[in-house]
């Protein structure tokens, strides 16, 4: 049965490959097929929701474990399963193991381990995390820590082909899942804090060949923006961005060290040809020290796929002193009523703590409002200059370096990180997984050195003052008023990307290692919950296999959420800070790396 | 250019044994628990520059890297800075000798992390002893 499955997937492969056109069809096909999970986020869309309804709100609450399997690594691990006909695919953090895994047997039917140099690990200080594997026309594709893109035969883990995306001796790494659209993987890089220069970058599926890369900052040719053509929110409608918008808004070459890094999840309209990302911090977090708006950092990017040419750009915070990347995921939406008018969107949930809401064709600004009410450190964003409104207080470029600015909300992991939000399209809501913490931020002077550390603040987090004391929300968002429908506290930040399906449910992990699975029309009523054997950072992902529907995620604590944030469990100006939160974790959890497979009995 | 920075190193490395044989041995000179001798401050700036704390801690209490605290009090300063100098790479410890504030502050970085150690640096922002 499985053979015979695979050999007719196989032909399907084959006939594919014959006829280049096609090539997009076929990831497009395969996340068209409920059964599977085809891409990280379900769909090109970013959706990260499934039509499969044996789940549902009634039953939910008999869930239960199917099957478990640990990756042998304890490190945080992000991103979550792949499931193509009878294969499910898991990758791991450093060393990015990958393991193919029969369903009907959970034998492990392949396993690949690349040799890295250890020397990444510490350039990816403080944790190695992975966000998944990417599949197309019988290929898995790897974005290994070292910046090597690796394809393997999906039968028989087979190396294919690979190639370098960056220079980790330079501070290059990479953490983000790739992505396939057309006939391209796209890829990014990570290294914000190292003065790393982001880029984008396609490569052929078939060979690995290099068909476009484009840089976030520099010469309009090196970031593929045409001054005439590419467009950008100006005044209150769309105009030319004009020659050298990047380089003029940076201080001499700073731009060449400037960041813009490009690890989050991206999103592809096929009609359109357009896909969408968005780019990281500037570097360094001294904004004291890097004058200027610093383009296009921060900022919302519409890329023609075959060309890598730019259509439109949105840069939401000019001239960064937060740390608040603007990489979280471009959820692509329908449909969706902004003032009485159903529009085709881009949502995005920055991590400075707005929820931007785009015509995703043109890029005109719709809606940009707090999707939690404790953001302070602007007023709003002025729909006519699309600029936020910094209050000065809470401006750390005011305050300057080596003062420390206090009681910022959000803190610099924003009111989300990565971890990606669900869009469900029957009430055409999202459901966002939020952190609800503040900081105080103090800039200081730092010099560059290739591949060390180019950070240049230190900082303080704790969560919310003056709320329910915890450190994360899960919400829904009316992404078309730009207003939150309901909230549910949680006790420490919600790390995992949420699901959302047509049973009416949504479900999400939290640090502690709960899975816990709500009523989609009433977040607060929680129907069920599971103690997984470690923290979540890892995506909830669904399929249906012989008839019965699974739910699967990774534990594992760890990213900056398990690690880097235990760094603001308390506040050293308090001398014995009782603040204390994130310590807790230790009450409840413990590294780990296992998936965790449900299924009702 | 070279020279003169090995020089500054010898000579900040010389300051820093006349300072510890002033102090009872001790590599740091502190008072009020934040105000510290020049070099150990720059030790402190260091720390900070290269955000040592992502791995170490905010007090060096440790996080995915091991806590400070402890490990100097078992680390010779031979050891400490053959450490800093060639890093762990196998544990995600970095080497820092291609960084030129680590190479000049070896020494200061040292006394901070000692006077950390001992529990005779406050945690969190230095001043200048006068």
């Amino acid at each position: 049965m499985a053979t015979k499955l695979s050999y007719t997937l196989g032909a399907l492969v084959g006939c594919t490959l014959a006829s280049g056109a096609l090539a997009n069809g076929d990831v497009i096909k395969q996340t068209q097929n409920s059964s599977q999970w085809a891409m990280q986020a379900g769909n090109m869309q970013n959706q990260r929701y499934s039509s499969l309804k044996q789940i549902t709100k009634d039953n939910v609450k008999d869930l239960r474990v199917a099957w478990t399997f640990s990756t042998g690594v304890l490190r945080g691990h992000e991103g979550g399963p792949l499931v193509i006909g009878e294969m499910l695919y898991i990758h791991s953090p450093f060393p990015n193991k990958v393991f193919a895994i029969g369903l009907a047997d959970q034998e492990i039917k392949w396993k690949y381990e690349p040799k890295q140099d250890p020397t990444v690990i510490p350039v990816m200080c403080c944790d190695t995390v992975n966000r998944g594997l990417a599949y197309a026309e019988g290929k898995i594709f790897l974005q290994q820590a070292d910046t090597t893109l690796v394809a393997l035969d999906a039968k028989s883990g087979k190396e294919l082909w690979k190639v370098k995306n960056g220079d980790p001796k330079k501070g290059e790494t990479n953490t983000n899942a790739p992505h396939i659209f057309k006939d391209k993987v796209i890829t990014g890089i990570s290294g914000g804090e190292f003065g790393v220069r982001g880029f984008v970058a396609a490569y052929d599926i078939n060979t690995g060949k290099q068909v476009w890369k484009a840089y976030s900052t520099g010469p309009d040719n090196e970031m593929l923006m045409d001054p005439d053509k590419t467009m950008t929110w100006t005044d209150g409608k769309m105009a030319p961005v004009g020659k050298d918008s990047s380089i003029k808004t940076w201080q001499g070459d700073q731009w060449k060290i400037g960041g813009g890094t490009t690890w989050g999840w991206y999103s592809y309209d096929p009609k359109l040809n357009l896909m969408y990302y968005g780019s990281g911090n500037p570097s360094t977090w001294n904004p004291v020290q890097r004058p200027g708006d610093n383009k296009w950092s921060m900022t919302i990017w519409a890329r023609d796929v075959d060309t890598g040419q730019t259509k439109w750009v949105y840069q939401m915070t000019p001239h960064d002193e937060w740390d608040f990347d603007g990489v979280n995921e471009m959820i692509l939406a329908d449909g969706v009523n902004v003032k009485g008018k159903p529009r085709n969107v881009l949502v995005h949930f920055d991590r400075n703590g707005f929820a931007y809401t785009m015509d995703r064709a043109t890029g005109e600004l719709l809606v940009a409002q707090k999707y939690d009410p404790k953001v302070n450190w602007a007023t709003g964003v002025d729909m006519k200059s699309g600029r936020p409104q910094v209050v000065k207080q809470f401006s750390t470029q005011a305050q300057g370096a080596d003062v420390n600015t206090k009681g910022i909300c959000p803190a610099a992991l924003g009111t989300k990180d990565q971890q990606p939000a669900a869009f469900n399209p029957a009430n055409k809501l999202f459901y966002v997984p939020t952190n609800h913490v503040c900081m105080d931020y103090e800039p200081f002077k730092v010099e560059y050195t290739a591949g060390q550390p180019y950070v240049g603040a230190t900082l303080s987090m704790y969560p919310a003052p003056g709320s329910h004391g915890g450190m994360g929300n899960f919400i829904v968002w009316d992404a078309g008023a730009g207003k939150i429908v309901q909230s549910k506290s949680e006790k420490f930040s919600v790390w995992s990307g949420a699901l959302v399906t047509a049973g009416g449910v949504a479900c999400y992990g939290t640090l502690e290692g709960y899975v816990k699975c709500v009523d989609a029309n009433d977040i607060n009523k929680e129907l069920y919950k599971f103690k997984t054997p470690s923290g979540i950072i890892g995506n909830l992902n669904t399929w249906q296999y012989k008839g019965k529907q699974y739910i699967g995620v990774l534990s594992g604590i760890g990213g900056w959420a398990g690690i880097g944030m235990a760094a603001g469990l308390e506040k050293d100006t308090d001398g014995l800070g009782a603040v204390g939160g994130y310590k807790e974790l230790n009450k409840y959890t413990q590294l780990g790396g296992v998936l965790t497979v449900f299924s009702l009995p | 250019m070279k020279i003169s920075r090995w020089i500054a190193g010898v000579a900040i490395a010389l300051a820093g044994l006349e300072a510890g044989q002033a102090a009872d041995d001790k590599p740091y000179q502190v008072a009020d628990g934040n105000k510290v001798d020049k070099a150990t401050l720059e030790g402190w700036r260091t720390w900070r520059a290269l955000a040592c704390e992502r791995c170490h801690g905010p007090k060096q209490e440790g996080l995915v890297g091991p806590s400070l605290l402890e490990s100097l009090r078992r680390l010779s300063k031979q050891e400490f800075k053959e450490t800093l100098m060639k890093g762990r790479p196998e544990k995600g410890m970095p080497n820092f000798d291609g960084s030129k504030m680590v190479t000049e502050n070896l020494d200061g970085l040292y006394a901070y992390l000692k006077g950390r150690s001992d529990g005779a640096i406050q945690p969190g922002r230095l001043e200048e002893l006068k």
